[in-house]
């Protein structure tokens, strides 16, 4: 690579090739971007306008384009019910617990294995093992395991003399699912922080360590605040995530029992799919988009700022 | 207190590797029980669910294996994940070479219409996808799953493509031109087989994505013959709701190949997914 | 070679209008090949070998007939097809209930219409099997099964809790309920996770305190707050704040070897309201009781305005997709015919639907069923297939809350009647 770059630049010629001519580049610019703009468009962009449109109509999705107009009776109507609160509720808890007891749980672990331990290469294999797996395969995994009557985890806690009714219980559902959602997505989280870690250099942790620093002093003033924009991006990934959550839930309770750990995306398909009101399905999708919108825009334009501006400015030092 | 350890690492990591433990049975107990269960009976299952099987069954296993249908949900997994990754790769190549090598008006625009679509997966559009594909009679048909797994994919793809682009010095661009290469050539000949690295990154997470869908499939496929393994996997849990143990076994077995392609693929799988949550 | 495939796309279209169930076989020559999507939801036995066997012997004697059968587990089933339908299709042959959901279909334009096509076979059928599947006088489906839905119980555990005879008023069965807590037996077993199993328990109050015609007319009026609705959401909830099921019921399932049915297979509740099926799923699903399992009818409700002798429930049919190849409705009439069709009822696996077929019911609660079905003074269709999709999953979604206690018997009726304005 080192003398395929370098060798050229003695013969540099200002000779005119077909990517300088005016013409030739338009063509070229468009036939390259033209496919992945017409799948673009016509699978991300337009769906997301046709839900827009939809939103508008009572429309049980049987055939044709809807025709019975009804404007903003469908989102008032999905405000009004308890079921959309709800929805709301269940995403600030799942958010809360993920950032309170999901991350710093990854980032500890990834500390742990940030240290030189034996088979620290084969605990991170491992950890990270259960986020290969589909949602559906975990899913299924633990809603037997996780059985009332006959599952696994009773079964341990009977040893303690203790029961739980896990995803049976409104009370103990959105723990349960949680337990789940971390089984599988701490690892993802784990490799982020590792991955950030290792762009901090050691010089910085180690220069500290011999002032006198405790292990702890050394993470908090240095390593934590350095791993932040690693920390704010996995923030922002799991809120993401969140609000689209689909399919453990859908394979777990179905958003039960009575709708305790409904989530929007699920209570979407329910009423799209089950129930064929279509129309209001999409109101449904609708919302969750502007969620995911509002709260990227405004995530980025608050919490990521910092780290955008750095980005854009080290890359302008390299080009 | 702890610092001073630090020299003598040998005494001090025996509390680390009992957190490891713990954390590692957490992660592998449930994987465990699935491949042991598979062996049981549904009914010694529910006395004994930890200790090994009294009699190896291989029942469960051999059943699964010999039905067809878990062959064929493979086989479409497999052919909807590779179909999906050349089509999603070869795309966003071709549109991250244009947005790394070209200046051109409505180029940040353009661009920034895309990245934006990183925020939006199918959930979004689950709905108006499924009357989409139904005009264009693609409901039932693995075009469906593809083309739309392809567009949700592009985004991500393209930002990372188009960042190792842009890493080619303009140097090498020029020397292509001076040998003769077009536009074309330049990126088929020369920035292509340098990208390989950035390619098999982005191929792994249109694999793992592709793979593991679950949604998209469960709305667009309504025939046996065209489902993938994730919608068997539902389908089978509800069809053998009494046998847990052969559920297990099915479980297993439709692990295998995701966690042997990890095995595989581990370095890329990591490094891609990192890069690619790092740089959204 | 042009003409011979006009003629080819002729016969085609022709035989695909269905003219009379002549099939492919009329047309000279070898007959074509033709691949008949079948789904229905018999995962248990003895239905489930049954009918594989029925596609079988059909195939054979119809060489060129390929039947596929779809066997879906029943939630899975609803949700597949209310998929495929919204695609704009509908598989060849199709099991269904009947009522709201198939009238959203024929709406559509994806059922066919087999009024002509079924007119010699009709008479053989009872009337009340197939009026779920009629409508303005034509016929869109054929029925494989019709019973109605009571109370399966566990003659030991009634016995044990010193219930000598079963209750035949509300009131008596919500003191049987407590004797049997009291007595330390777990009285119902319910699957909470699917909501159509506690459907049964409001829809059936609502039959006995509303009455049939109560139920039609909120049904055309969208109006389920009036005081009768209410008052079977109050019994509901009465019977409910008794904690009469299982531990764990809102998380189980029905046919899963911790649900519904293997709880009181196990002997681990001491009944259940369900369908005609209950049996064959309680084998299915755990242990069987064998002769301990008896049934009553559901009690009557004190000063209801509905009788005693009213059945709620439903059965089973086949339906026919609008662009079926004519060997579909042929196979239809098959399965339904008295000689291939009495086979499941000598199995114990559906109820009669034919005259004459009474006496090939051999179980003893069967028998019970069937005949208290054939004296029923009304009946009313599951609510959850007679109402459109959205309201019939309203109901069974707000009845669900109401057990769980996060709904009160007043936001019930506010909520179904909410939907159905909406689908008015």
């Amino acid at each position: 690579m080192t003398t395929l770059t370098r060798g050229p630049e003695a013969v540099r010629l200002p000779a005119p090739s077909p990517a300088t001519r005016p013409r030739g580049r338009w063509v070229t610019i468009a036939l390259f971007l033209l496919p992945a703009l017409v799948l673009f468009v016509l699978l991300v962009v337009a769906p997301i306008l046709v839900a827009f449109y939809a939103s508008a109509f009572k429309w049980n999705g049987f055939g044709g384009l809807p025709t019975d107009f009804i404007g903003l009776d469908n989102f008032t109507r999905l405000f009004g019910t308890e079921i959309f609160g709800q929805d709301l509720w269940h995403l600030a808890v799942l958010v809360l617990l993920s950032v309170v007891i999901q991350l710093p749980f990854s980032l500890a672990i990834a500390m742990l294995l940030n240290q030189r331990i034996r088979g620290r290469a084969l605990y991170r294999v491992v950890f990270f093992a259960p986020y290969v797996l589909s949602e559906v395969i975990t899913g299924v995994l633990f809603s037997l395991i996780l059985s009332p009557q006959s599952g696994m985890a009773n079964q341990i806690l009977s040893v303690f003399g203790l029961d739980s009714e896990w995803l049976a219980n409104p009370d103990t559902v959105m723990p349960s699912l949680f337990l789940v959602m971390t089984w599988k997505y701490f690892g993802f989280h784990m490799m982020i922080y590792l991955a950030g870690r290792q762009n901090i250099p050691n010089e910085l942790v180690e220069a500290a360590q011999i002032d006198g620093a405790t292990s702890w002093k050394t993470f908090r003033h240095i390593t934590l605040p350095l791993l932040g924009p690693t920390i704010r991006i996995s923030v922002f990934l799991s809120v993401i995530y969140t609000i689209q959550l689909f399919d453990l839930v859908w394979i777990l309770t179905q958003g039960g029992p009575s709708h305790s750990s409904e989530t929007m995306a699920v209570t979407m398909m329910d009423w799209g799919f089950k129930r064929s009101q279509v129309g209001y399905a999409s109101a449904i999708s609708v919302v969750m988009f502007l969620l995911s919108l509002v709260f990227a825009l405004v995530y980025q334009r608050f919490v990521m700022r910092r780290d955008l501006e750095g980005a854009t400015t080290s890359m302008g030092e390299r080009r | 207190m702890i610092h001073r350890r630090r020299r003598t690492p040998r005494s001090s990591t025996l509390p680390l590797h009992a957190i490891a433990w713990v954390v590692g049975a957490f992660v592998l107990i449930p994987v465990v029980y699935a491949l042991i269960g598979g062996f049981k009976t549904t009914s010694e299952l529910s006395g004994n669910p930890f200790g090994l099987p009294r009699t190896w069954e291989t029942d469960n296993y051999t059943d699964v294996l010999g039905s067809g249908t878990f062959w064929l949900q493979l086989w479409n997994s497999t052919f909807i994940a590779v179909v999906t990754t050349v089509l999603t790769v070869g795309v966003s190549a071709l549109a991250g070479f244009v947005f790394a090598r070209f200046a051109f008006r409505g180029r940040e625009l353009f661009f920034t219409m895309f990245t934006a679509g990183l925020m939006f997966p199918f959930a979004v559009a689950i709905l108006p996808i499924f009357v989409l594909l139904r005009t264009f009679g693609l409901l039932d048909n693995p075009l469906g799953v593809i083309l739309t797994q392809a567009a949700f994919g592009l985004p991500l793809t393209i930002i990372i493509l188009r960042g190792f682009f842009r890493s080619i010095p303009g140097e090498v661009e020029e020397a292509a031109i001076i040998d003769g290469c077009g536009p074309f050539g330049f990126f088929w000949r020369i920035l292509l087989p340098m990208a390989r690295p950035a390619i098999a990154t982005v191929s792994v997470l249109a694999i793992v994505g592709s793979w593991n869908n679950f949604m998209l499939p469960l709305v667009v496929f309504s025939e046996e013959s065209s489902w993938t393994l994730p919608l068997g996997i539902q389908q089978f849990q509800g069809q053998y709701a009494s046998d847990t143990a052969r559920i297990l076994a099915y479980l297993v077995l439709a692990m295998v190949p995701a966690l042997g392609f990890y095995a595989i693929a581990e370095r890329h799988l990591v490094g891609g997914l990192t890069a690619g949550a790092t740089k959204g | 070679m042009k003409r011979s495939l006009v003629l080819f796309v002729a016969a085609v279209l022709l035989t695909g209008c269905g003219g009379g169930g002549g099939g492919a076989s009329e047309e000279g020559g070898a007959p074509s090949k033709v691949t008949i999507e079948w789904w229905h939801l018999s995962t248990a036995e003895p239905l489930k070998t049954l009918w594989a066997e029925r596609a079988k012997e059909f195939m054979a004697q119809n060489p060129n007939v390929t039947i596929k059968a779809t066997v879906l587990e029943n939630d899975a089933y609803k949700a597949k097809l209310t998929t495929i339908t919204q695609s704009g299709k509908a598989p060849d042959i199709f099991a269904t209930w009947g009522g709201g959901v198939l009238q959203q279909q024929i709406d559509a334009g994806l059922v066919k219409d087999i009024s002509a096509d079924v007119a010699d076979v009709l008479p053989t059928f009872t009337p009340a099997s197939l009026s779920a599947y009629q409508f303005d006088g034509k016929t869109y489906g054929l029925p494989t099964d019709i019973g109605l839905v009571g109370f399966w119980y566990n003659k030991k555990l009634f016995e044990k809790a010193g219930i000598t005879e079963p209750p035949a008023t509300w009131s008596a069965y919500l003191e049987d309920v407590k004797k049997l807590k009291a007595a330390g037996i777990t009285p119902i077993a319910l699957a909470g996770k699917e909501k159509w199993p506690g459907h049964y328990y409001w829809a059936y109050l609502a039959l006995r305190i509303a009455g049939l015609e109560g139920l039609k007319q909120a049904a055309t009026d969208h109006d389920f707050t009036k005081p009768d609705f209410l008052a079977a959401s109050q019994q509901v909830k009465a019977l409910a704040d008794l904690q009469p099921f299982q531990k764990g019921f809102l998380g189980a399932a029905y046919s899963t070897p911790d649900g519904q049915a293997a709880t009181v297979s196990n002997g681990k509740a001491a009944m259940e309201l369900m369908g005609q099926w209950a049996p064959a799923t309680q084998k299915d699903a755990g242990k069987g009781l064998g002769d301990d399992l008896g049934f009553f009818p559901f009690p009557a409700v004190e000063g209801g305005k509905g009788s005693a002798s009213d059945a709620f429930g439903g059965g089973g049919g086949l339906a026919v997709g609008a662009d079926a190849p004519p060997e579909a409705l042929q196979f239809v009439k098959y399965m339904t015919a008295m000689e291939n069709h009495s086979k499941a009822v000598v199995a114990g696996g559906v109820l009669p639907v034919l005259k004459g077929e009474e006496t090939s019911v051999k179980d003893p609660n069967l028998k019970q069923v069937a005949s208290l079905l054939a004296e029923a003074s009304g009946y009313q269709l599951y609510l959850d297939q007679a109402y459109p999709p959205a309201v019939g999953a309203q109901v069974n979604d707000s009845v669900a809350e109401l057990i769980a206690g996060t709904k009160t018997p007043e936001q019930v009726g506010q909520a179904i009647t909410e939907v159905a304005k909406s689908e008015g």
